[in-house]
Order: C-alpha cells, then structure tokens, then sequence
C-alpha cells in the first residue's frame, strides 16, 4: 500500500530522470558541435531548463523532508537525489560552457582533435553509465564509472603535459582544447560523484576508495 | 423549494411514536413512584396530629392518659443502631478491603460469596439466630442481642459497598502508588481508601439507614419496653416495635401514636438519605477535562 | 547525536575513566540494566519472547514498536510491576548494575525505590495537593521532616520543569492540574524518591505537541542524572529523544544501537520496513 510519501518520491524520481535524459542530451549536442563546427542554440536553452531543474529538486526535498520526516532508506534517497540533480545540472552548465569556447574560438576544424574527441567519447559514456545508474540502482555500473575517471583525468593532464614540451603551438587550438578538456574532466568528476551518491542510496555509506582530483 | 427538510409522511409518523413512547415512560415513572407518594402522604396526613413536643419527650402513658410520647423508642433506636454499628463499620469496612484489593485470595472470592448470601438472609432468621445465641445465653431480652442482630444484617452492606468503592478507584492509582515503592498495605491504607472514602461513607449511612427500619430481628432480641431501659442486658424499646405494637393494638390513640412514630422514623430516612446525597455531592473530584 | 552533543559525551566519558574510541559514535558508557534471557506471560499466552538487552547508564533509550511487541509488557518487568497483574509471570534475569532484581531473597518494595516509572495517563493522587503529590513517595515511607520535603518537593518540581506554573499554588489539588502538568506532576513525584532509573511508559502520548515538547525538554535535563527508559510508538519522538533505540517486533529484539545511525541505516530489514512505514 502506497505511502503519503510516495507520491512526492515518484516525483522526485521522475524530475531527476527527466533531468539525466536531458543532460545527456544536452552535452551530446555541445560534444556535436565541436565535431560540426556548428552552433546549436538549444544547448543553452537546456541548460537554463536543468538549473530550474535543479531548483524544484531541491524545494520538493525540503519539502518531503518537512512534512514527512522521512528516516533510512527514504532519507539517504532524498539526500542523494539533492546531490545528483546538482551534477545533472552541472553536465549541463559545462555543456553550455564548452558553446562558450566554440563561439569564442570560432573555426577549430584544422586543430587535432584526436585527443579531444576520445575523451569526449568515454566522457559521454560516463554520462550515460552515470544516469542509468541512477535509473536501475546498479552500484556496478556505478562503480564501473569511478574506474573510467582515471582515464579522462589522465587524459587531460597528459594534453597539458605534451602542450608544455611543445615548441610550436597554435594557441588558438591549444586554449580552446585545453579548455574543452578541462570541462569534460569536470563532466567525468560529476558522473563519479553521481555514483558515488547512487552507492550511497544503495549501501547507506560512502564508498571507501580515494578520489584524485 | 419543498427540499429534504419539508416534513414527510414517514417524518411525522416518528414523531408521533416518539412523543408517544415518551408519555408512556412518563406515565411508568409516574406508576412506579406513586406507592411512595402515597405512603408518605398516608402517614403525613395520620401522624401529623400527633407530633408535638410532648410526642418527642415523653415515655408512653396509659391509653387513656394523655400527653404519651415516643422518647424511649427513639433512644432505644439510637442505642442499638449505634451499638450494631460500632460491630459492623470496622467488621464490614475490613471485609471489604480485604474483597476488594485481595480478589485474588480464594479465601476472599469465597467470603465475597458468602457475603453476598448474608446480604439476602431474612431478618427473621437473623433474628432467631441471635435469640438463641444470645437471648437464652443471657436469660434476657437485650440491647446487646438487638445490636448484635442490626449488626449481624449490617455487615455485608458495609462490606459490599466498601468493596464497590474500592473497586471504583482506577487501578493506576494503585500502581503509581506501588511504582513509588511504597508496599501494598501501605497503598491500600493511604492511597485506595482515601480515594474512595466517600463510597465508604455512603455504605455505612445507608446500612445505618437499613438498620433503622429492621423490624423482626428486634421482635426476637430487644422485645421492647414501655419504659427507658437503665442498662444494655435490659428489653429495650425501639422505634420499628413500637409501631408494631401499638399499630396492631385496639386502642385509637397508641394507633395514632404509630402513625406518628411512623412519620418519625421515615422523616429520618428522609434525612439521613439527603445528607448522603449533600455530603458525597460536595466530594465530588476537581479533575478538570484535558486541554 | 549532533557532534557537540557527542563531543560533550566524550569528555564526560573521559573523566569517568571509560574507553572513548577515536570513532565518535562509539563512546561507550556501562550499562545500567541488563535483561537476559526475560520472558513474560501473560496467563498463557507469551509475549516476551527472550530478551537480552542492555540500558546504558544516564542516556535515555527509546523502545519502539508496533503494537502488541511487548514493549511496555518489557518495561513493566523492569521495575517488577508486571507481577501484580493477577496471572502474570515472569523468567529470567534483569540486572540493575549486577544484581539480579528477580533474585530469590529481593524484595520488590525496594527495587521499586530504584527504578521508578511514569505512566501514559498522568495519575496524580486525586486526594492530595500538589505538594504532597510530590512528597507522597517520601512521606508514605516514613519521612517526617518539614524543611527536607520542601527542598525535596522543589527540586523535583524544578527537575520536572514544573516549578515556575505552581509554586505559588503548592497546596492545590493535584488533580486540578492540565493534562501536560499532570504529567510533570507525575515526573516530579516519581523523581522525588531519588531513583536510578526512570521508566516511562509512552509519557506523552496523551499530550498535545506543546505539553509533549516540556516533556521532552525535561528528559534531556533528567539523563544527566538519572537512566531513563522511554516507550514510544512514535518514532520522531524516538528520534528527537533517545540516544539508544531498541526496536521490538512480537517480543523479540530485532534491533539496537544509537539512534541517529539506526534511524539513518538500520541494519535489519525489519526495523526498515518499520521505521519507513511500510509495515503491512
């Protein structure tokens, strides 16, 4: 028999899906224009929507928390759908900030792209991995996540590395690669941190592994 | 708009029955009190004319003699109920404590029982019993053996409306009281007593009450006197024989006498009866409702 | 437990010479009560089941669950109250700091100085003032002397944080009293006696929420000095109160631990699906 509570948990559960179906989308088209060399409006749009996201997650939390005192597993879910909705929105203030440098930096077709197109792409999967996650409850495609973060942390740091021993550069493609990477190394914290959160509605405690950051 | 409210068929139907079950009830009430009115009213009307000061404090004087009164009867009467009381009060209260907060002595459901079967015995019985007992004991009619027998009906009201009383005060008292520490005689004695101190009021004033009325036990035991009795072992005059006697005897003016010792004795029950209702009435608790 | 509570804990513990570990959440302090192995009946039928439970000392711990766990038959059975109900019987052990209150030569009158009880409706003497409402668990036991009672009665007035609303009014029936100091009322006159513990049976489920909160209040000043053990059917009230939750379920122990982790991961499923209202 269902809950007073329940309603407001379904809610929730269906805001959040919503937002992880929109925030994958929303980078994937940021990551689709850097592949095109377009521009395509809806990503800020997208990702004004996930910020106001965001804000009704959060007020419908205090709210189930007001009046229904939720305690265990009820409680550590709310919690945790606070944090995931804010690296949902996250996803999607990275997605708009990656347009930022494809506006500023206009023509990046003749750049190497290689790096950055890899790590867009286990970037992206992150997403994914992370969302569904959050939608089935799997603590292994959770943990699976933490495992990929290395990659696009060394990623990153290795294109920084091999930018400083370079002799001739093109700072226009180094600036505005460099600061792609660093936002899809921003994405990839978020989904360890979204299933983190997952694990933590699961097991009722924080995984024990550290975190390079 | 006729509406729901418009008076129907069936509506008026019920209202008739209502009002109709409602007189009958009356007209029962009215049934059932009327032999009290008319008793009252009955002895109202004959014994009034005998009442004067004389009637309360003069001994009887021979029929033809006038200015004879009651007074012997009246002392006789407070003397044996007295005496019955001092028995039975501290008997009757003890038994009931002991029915009440013991009730899980076999010794106790048994007694209750047979207490209760004491409460139905007919006085005359109780009279006979304290005849032999006591009447050919002592060779004499007495105020002892009238005392003894009030007493010996006394008891189970005493008992049995102390043990009701007690009963009546919630059982979380008892278990506060316990919880404090404080041992069961103890909670008894302070605690569930004192609580229901008015019930026990109540059940002696109303054995006394009983007491008063008793006739037959006094036939066998006290006799009756036509004069003051100077010691307890002497037959002893009694408001119940005195009526009896002068009620079935020949002569016009002791009749009139046991109209008058009639009304006497049913203005105190009267009495006795609103001073219950004044006293328990005013003990009534203070608790106020929950806010 | 917010961590200036646990922090004040930890340094007490510390001057009592008990172990604190450097995880904040298990500071320990000795117990108080022990049950092992307590059944109860009730004629035929069993309602404690075989508990072994620890109470520790000066903390207040909450026992919850559904109705009809035997919660308040446990606690009844600690201060051998249970036993005065005819039919009533009891098996096993119950520690007060090592002595078996159900020892063969243990008088019952005398445990129940120690561990005295509040009950779910407040039952002050209707007979007798506040004053001696309060002094009723003294003066039954033969204390006479004036000026001691007074200071008795006000201090358990105060620690019952009803002091200020009648001290002008001491002689005034207890009875007169509302519902919520009624029960101060009762907390007063059970403190009174200087017990070592304090049982409280479901005390303020017969209050408003403002009377419930001075309830409240007045447990989390009573633990410093005394073991309180609560029942509750209502978990918040467990939450808000208790640093040690018991959960019962048909006379068992099913769980027990601090509260704050208890309510935030228990570790049975039952106690989940109890404190999560998803019970059938």
């Amino acid at each position: 028999m269902p809950r007073l509570m329940d309603l407001g948990m379904d809610r929730l559960q269906n805001m959040l899906l919503e937002m992880g179906k929109l925030s994958e989308q929303t980078v994937a088209t940021a990551i689709e224009a850097y592949h095109m060399g377009k521009n395509l409006q809806d990503v800020n749009r997208w990702s004004i929507n996930l910020k106001q996201l965001d804000d009704q997650v959060s007020e419908l939390s205090i709210e189930l928390i007001a009046r229904f005192q939720p305690v265990a597993s009820d409680l550590r879910y709310i919690k945790a759908c606070m944090e995931i909705s804010y690296g949902f929105y996250r996803y999607g203030r990275y997605a708009h900030d990656i347009m930022e440098v494809l506006e500023t930096f206009g023509d990046l077709t003749k750049c190497d792209r290689a790096v950055v197109e890899t790590t867009a792409e286990k970037t992206k999967e992150m997403i994914e991995l992370s969302v569904e996650a959050f939608a089935n409850k799997d603590v292994d495609l959770a943990m699976k996540i933490v495992s990929m973060d290395d990659d696009v942390d060394d990623a990153y740091r290795g294109y920084i590395a091999v930018l400083m021993k370079s002799r001739k550069v093109d700072l226009r493609c180094a600036l505005s690669q460099t600061l792609i990477l660093r936002y899809l190394e921003r994405i990839a914290d978020h989904a360890v941190y979204i299933g983190k959160s997952v694990y933590f509605i699961v097991k009722g405690e924080e995984p024990a592994f550290e975190e390079k950051s | 708009m006729a509406g729901i409210m418009a008076s129907s068929g069936i509506d008026r139907r019920r209202r008739i029955t209502n009002r109709a079950m409602t007189g009958l009830v009356y007209l029962s009430v009215c049934l059932a009190i009327s032999p009290l009115v008319f008793i009252l009213a009955d002895v109202a009307i004959r014994g009034a004319s005998v009442i004067n000061i004389d009637f309360f404090t003069h001994l009887p004087r021979p029929v033809d003699v006038s200015g004879g009164g009651i007074a012997n009867a009246i002392v006789g009467s407070f003397v044996m109920v007295g005496l019955a009381s001092l028995m039975a009060v501290p008997f009757g209260v003890a038994a009931g404590i002991f029915f009440s907060e013991w009730p899980e002595s076999r010794l106790s459901t048994v007694s209750s029982f047979m207490n209760d079967v004491l409460a139905e015995f007919p006085s005359i019985v109780v009279g006979i019993f304290v005849y032999v007992l006591v009447v050919l004991a002592t060779g004499t009619f007495s105020a002892l053996a009238g005392g003894m027998a009030l007493a010996i009906i006394m008891i189970p009201i005493v008992a049995r409306t102390t043990e009701e009383s007690l009963k009546l005060v919630p059982r979380n008292l008892r278990e506060a009281s316990m919880a404090l520490g404080v041992p069961r005689w103890k909670t008894v004695l302070s605690i569930v007593i004192s609580t229901g101190k008015a019930g026990l009021f109540t059940g002696v004033l109303l054995a006394v009450a009983r007491a008063a009325g008793e006739t037959a036990p006094l036939l066998l035991t006290a006799l009756g006197n036509s004069f003051y009795a100077t010691s307890l072992m002497q037959p002893t005059a009694a408001l119940p024989l005195l009526i009896y006697t002068d009620g079935i005897s020949p002569f016009p003016q002791w009749q009139a006498d046991a109209w008058g010792a009639a009304l006497v004795l049913i203005l105190s029950m009267l009495a006795l009866n609103l001073a219950i209702k004044l006293t328990v009435g005013r003990r009534m608790s203070h608790a106020r409702p929950e806010n | 437990m917010t961590i200036e509570m646990q922090k004040g804990r930890e340094d007490e513990a510390m001057k009592e010479g008990l172990t604190v570990s450097t995880d904040v959440r298990t500071v320990t302090f000795g117990s108080k009560m022990k049950t092992r192995g307590l059944r109860a009946w009730f004629g035929k039928s069993e309602v404690i089941k075989g508990i072994d439970l620890d109470i520790p000392e000066k903390c207040v711990t909450a026992i919850m669950g559904p109705s009809g766990c035997g919660k308040t038959t446990f606690i009844r059975c600690l201060n051998r109250i249970h036993e005065l109900t005819p039919g009533a019987k009891v098996q096993g052990e119950v520690m007060l700091d090592d002595e078996n209150i159900y020892g063969p030569k243990v008088d019952a009158v005398a445990v129940r100085r120690k561990i005295g009880m509040v009950f779910q409706k407040p039952n002050p003497f209707p007979t007798m003032s506040i004053y001696d409402n309060v002094a009723a668990g003294l003066k039954l036991n033969g204390v006479k002397d004036k000026k001691l009672l007074d200071e008795v009665v006000e201090r358990s007035l105060k620690m019952g944080f009803l002091w200020e609303e009648v001290k002008n009014d001491l002689r005034k029936p207890g009875a007169a009293l509302s519902g919520g100091q009624q029960q101060r009322l009762c907390i007063a006159r059970a403190i009174a006696v200087q017990p070592e513990v304090l049982l409280m049976d479901e005390p303020a489920s017969a209050l408003d929420p403002t009377a419930t909160a001075k309830i409240e209040e007045a447990m989390v000043q009573l633990k410093k000095q005394y073991t309180i053990v609560i029942v509750t059917h209502n978990m918040q009230q467990a939450a808000r109160v208790a640093d040690y939750t018991a959960f019962f379920y048909l006379g068992e122990l099913v769980e027990f631990g601090e509260t704050a982790p208890l309510f935030e991961n228990p570790q049975k499923e039952l106690t989940e699906r109890y404190i999560t209202g998803k019970f059938g």
